[in-house]
């Protein structure tokens, strides 16, 4: 059964070619929905340009016609963000899945928007950092998430994405260097050092007018090109773990440990998201077990480094062991620790903690929160969650230097059961509006939460972006609906 | 609620929904990868995907998300719905890259989606349906008469070929009608090594074309009567030189679902099923075999996904091969668990032969890319595409069998 309309779709085929465009509903029906309980909707069309022209093209036709624009790379964003509000094109862009460049000597990449972590990892995993041919180590990473290998790099990047190295530098929108887009009228524009040279290092000390595309989920751009930093691979890793009485007790330790700006990641799950698969449905831990389990990564160049890291992360246990917080000792399985150094990993990015106990369906309310909002919020969350029959599969993670860090509650749910989609979006949605008063704010958020963000959210700001995406985006055609404001 | 069943008419799938709605819509099965301690693996595995770009033909989750809808009754059923089904070659990456719970039951969920197909007003390829059209009469696909079956026997051996044997040759239709080379190549062999072994006149296809493209009714017949053959010539066991019929008789016959069909047409027990590479193996492990040549060239080992994914035997024709003086075996980047289908299976040669000519294409070149002077595999399925796409694209690659390669410079200790 095909959809839209056959003039549009002719248009389109003249753009891409006739085997990149397809209006039928059996080539369609993969775009209409994701892991979370977005309702599915039926795109008209889906299209893969290969070429900046030819996205180009196709945004002029769809303002012209007055048709949303889904920019779509693998659809894992856990948010519903790809699913098509309003129908219109599906922008499939994984056929544009080029690594311009490896700068091993300035270190970073320019990579499309159809490059996944797995042929990014590969390809830097085979460059060595050098300089004028001197070559210093072996490979080079990026922050790897804990994702299918088959998203996209691009689009985890500047949807302020989190990977394993956000204890060291940062969350990955903050590894970004430069960036070509197509704006939704259909201009390309460059951003950052890349409009001045074919030098793709810097943002700075440019206005960042990168944010204009970080964040907004598609809603005000493609981005075509970009640029991103990357990191030598340290050879020497070990993972050092420990587990805590409270989410109050992990805190202490977390903050602390993080102070020393010692790791590359310092995270803690809760009992419930430490059982593989995740609880579900919600049944109480043992009294006797830890309420939290806690892993950070260290790295170095040098077993002395490594030690001496091991050497202050045991004062760190001590010193709060000597203040009162409950922290235990526990050993990770070999194959977990696996898991934390050995990224991007097939197993840890495919969702096996999830589906054996429920109908397929995940979400979770991810967000970035003030560590100390962390023990206040997950009581709330805990509460809540028990209360709609759901386990507190909770995540702390520290950004960079104890700032902020993800809190979120990773929960699975069946999607043949109505009552379990309901109860579950209730849930994280009232987690949401507990959280908003703390400082906690949701990251690649589906349209609940984003509404819950606009009905609390500065009206200044909301003017602002609202001003922004007109400006931008006079016919509203990218991605409509997901921002609450248009 | 959109993820109810409700179109009750599809049984077949229906049954199948419990494992069908625990995929996660991940999208692992898009694209092939694995860590590696000193290099990542990263490579398209999908046949399909790489041919025809959009997530419907990627993977299992396009097909997984397709079953979804035609249950839910979001979509119905089109020309266009029959086309992603049977484009499928059935290969099983996606399988590989997949983790949750769905993973064992993918293949059987292609299946079973292709079987609700044939129910359906849609476009089957229209070469699929002429050989089911004939092959209850036939026995094979190929559209040869059965008599015809085992022309590719020198009469002296055919007529005097014993009554009771340990092991039954099952050919398989390919080599009995397409690479008769190839069967004479293995009796010659099985010879040589002083196995006991017969050729049975009453061997029927072993319904692997059948069950791949969801004809389970007509399938039936064929597993009941090749499950009476070992009984009938006092074989313990089965061997075969076709990748297809090893995974059909060593797993849908004897397994219980997902992996096999023992659900539908009952488990042959008491019979073992052998590919000629793991009795090459065998015998030369336990010194069984002496070499009285050698094979003085480059080879590449394509895994058959019959005998490679499905089955799980990457290594024994690689020791196999490994065995043979003065052969260097390469491998190609996509090897093993992560090989790249030849493009011939589940359907797709006899039903979109451009297609899957071309996918065969993309293996030679990468066959070439390895430096080797030859490709080998261990199937005439393979065999036939692979050596098509050779010819096709003027490629000075050769291609020989694992047997073809070891029969001529051996014999029994
Ligand atoms: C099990 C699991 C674990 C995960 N863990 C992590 C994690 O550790 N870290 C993390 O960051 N994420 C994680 N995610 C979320 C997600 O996988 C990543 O953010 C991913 O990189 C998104 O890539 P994608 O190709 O699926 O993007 P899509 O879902 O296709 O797109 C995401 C958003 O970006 C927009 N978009 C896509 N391309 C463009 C473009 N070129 N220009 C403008 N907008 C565009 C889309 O419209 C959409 O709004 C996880 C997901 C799963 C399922
Ligand atoms: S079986 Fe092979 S061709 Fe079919 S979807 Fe899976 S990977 Fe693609
Ligand atoms: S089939 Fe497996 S790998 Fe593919 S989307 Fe579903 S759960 Fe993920």
């Amino acid at each position: 059964m095909a959809r839209g309309n056959n003039e549009i779709l002719a248009n389109l085929e003249q753009i891409v070619g006739p085997e990149y465009v397809s209006n039928e509903e059996a080539d369609l029906q993969p775009y209409t929905w994701d892991m979370t309980w977005a309702e599915p909707r039926m795109p008209d069309y889906v299209v893969m340009p290969k070429t900046v022209t030819e996205i180009q093209r196709v945004v002029r036709l769809a303002n012209h016609r007055k048709i949303p624009v889904i920019p779509y790379c693998n659809g894992t964003n856990i948010g519903g963000l790809c699913v098509p509000e309003e129908g219109g094109i599906i922008m499939d862009l994984k056929k544009m899945d080029r690594i311009l460049k490896i700068d091993p000597e300035t270190c970073y990449a320019v990579i499309e928007p159809g490059v996944s972590h797995a042929a990014f990892s590969a390809a830097l995993k085979a460059t060595n950092p050098q300089w004028k041919g001197e070559e210093f180590s072996k490979g080079f990473e990026f922050g790897w998430g804990v994702h299918p290998p088959s998203a996209s790099v691009l689009a985890m990047a500047i949807n302020h994405g989190i990977g394993h190295l956000n204890g060291r530098i940062g969350i990955n929108s903050q590894l970004m260097s430069s960036m070509e887009v197509v704006l939704p009228t259909g201009e390309v524009a460059k951003i950052g050092s890349c409009a001045y040279s074919d030098s793709w290092h810097s943002f700075l000390p440019l206005p960042r007018m990168d944010g204009l595309f970080t964040g907004w989920l598609g809603t005000t751009g493609i981005v075509t090109k970009l640029g991103v930093w990357i990191f030598p691979i340290r050879p020497y890793k070990d993972v050092l773990t420990i587990a805590a009485a409270s989410a109050e007790d992990i805190t202490k330790y977390m903050v602390r440990w993080r102070h020393y700006s010692l790791c590359d990641e310092v995270t803690a799950v809760s009992w419930w998201l430490a059982q593989i698969p995740i609880v579900f449905p919600y049944s109480p831990k043992p009294a006797d077990a830890p309420e939290f389990f806690s892993y950070t990564v260290i790295s170095g160049w040098s077993e002395e480094e490594l030690a001496y890291k091991r050497k202050m992360w045991k004062e760190v246990v001590e010193k709060e062991r000597a203040k009162g917080t409950k922290l235990y000792d526990f050993e990770y399985p070999p194959e977990a620790k696996k898991g934390r150094t050995e990224l991007p990993s097939r197993i840890v990015g495919s969702t096996k903690n999830y589906s054996k106990s429920c109908g397929g369906g995940i979400a979770w309310p991810g967000t970035f929160a003030p560590c100390k909002s962390w023990p206040i919020l997950y009581e709330k969350w805990k509460e809540i969650y028990i209360r709609h029959g759901l386990s507190p599969a909770t995540r702390f993670t520290d950004y960079q230097g104890a700032h902020y860090g993800m809190l979120r509650c990773m929960t699975p749910f069946n999607k043949r059961d109505p009552a379990s989609v309901q109860a579950a979006r209730d849930a994280m949605v009232e987690c949401v509006r507990a959280g908003l008063p703390e400082g906690m704010l949701p990251y690649k958020p589906p349209v609940e939460y984003q509404n819950e963000l606009n009905a609390v959210a500065d009206a200044g700001y909301l003017y602002l972006m609202a001003k922004i995406k007109d400006m931008l985006d006079p016919n509203n055609i990218m991605n409509p609906g997901k921002l609450g404001i248009r | 609620m959109s993820h109810l069943l409700k179109n009750k008419n599809l049984k077949e799938l229906a049954k199948i929904y419990d494992w069908v709605s625990m995929c996660t819509h991940c999208g692992n099965c898009k694209y092939g990868y694995e860590y590696g301690p000193t290099a990542n693996f990263a490579a398209m595995l999908c046949v399909q995907g790489d041919k025809f770009n959009f997530d419907s033909y990627r993977g299992s989750r396009g097909k997984v998300s397709l079953a979804r809808s035609l249950l839910h009754n979001r979509i119905g059923w089109s020309d266009k719905v029959a086309h992603v089904l049977f484009t499928c070659t059935s290969c099983g990456a996606c399988q590989q890259m997949c983790e949750t719970d769905i993973k064992p039951w993918i293949l059987r969920m292609f299946e079973t989606l292709r079987y609700e197909a044939w129910k359906q007003n849609v476009a089957i390829p229209e070469n699929i349906k002429a050989w089911s059209s004939t092959i209850g009469t036939l026995y094979n696909p190929y559209k040869e008469p059965h008599e015809k079956r085992l022309d590719w026997l020198p009469s002296d051996l055919r007529y005097s070929m014993p009554s009771k044997a340990e092991y039954i040759y099952f050919a398989g239709c390919t080599a009995s009608y397409r690479r008769k080379q190839l069967a004479r190549a293995t009796v010659s062999l099985l010879q040589k090594l002083k196995v006991d072994f017969t050729v049975v006149e009453d061997e029927w296809c072993c319904a692997s074309p059948l069950l791949r493209t969801g004809q389970y009714d007509l399938a039936a017949k064929f597993v009941e009567h090749n499950k009476a053959l070992p009984e009938k010539y006092g074989a313990s066991a089965f061997i075969t030189t076709c990748s297809g019929c090893y995974r059909t008789l060593g797993r849908d016959y004897t397994m219980d679902a997902p992996e096999g069909y023992a659900d539908k047409y009952g488990k042959m027990t008491g019979v073992k099923v052998l590919h000629t590479t793991h009795l090459l193996e065998e015998m030369l492990k336990k010194g069984e075999i002496e070499f009285t040549g050698s094979f003085n060239k480059k080879v590449t080992y394509h895994d058959p996904c019959h005998l490679g994914r499905h089955a799980e035997v990457y290594e024994t024709p690689r020791n196999v091969l490994k065995a043979v003086p003065g052969l260097q075996l390469v491998e190609m980047y996509r090897n093993r668990k992560f090989s790249f289908c030849c493009g011939a299976g589940g359907g797709v040669r006899g039903g979109f032969a451009d297609y899957s000519l071309e996918t065969a294409g993309k293996r030679v070149k990468e066959a070439e890319a390895t430096g080797a002077e030859l490709v080998t595999s261990a199937c005439p399925f393979c065999y036939t595409n692979l050596a098509d796409a050779i010819e096709l694209n003027k490629s000075p690659l050769k291609m020989e069998d694992i047997v073809e390669i070891i029969e001529p410079i051996v014999r029994r200790k």
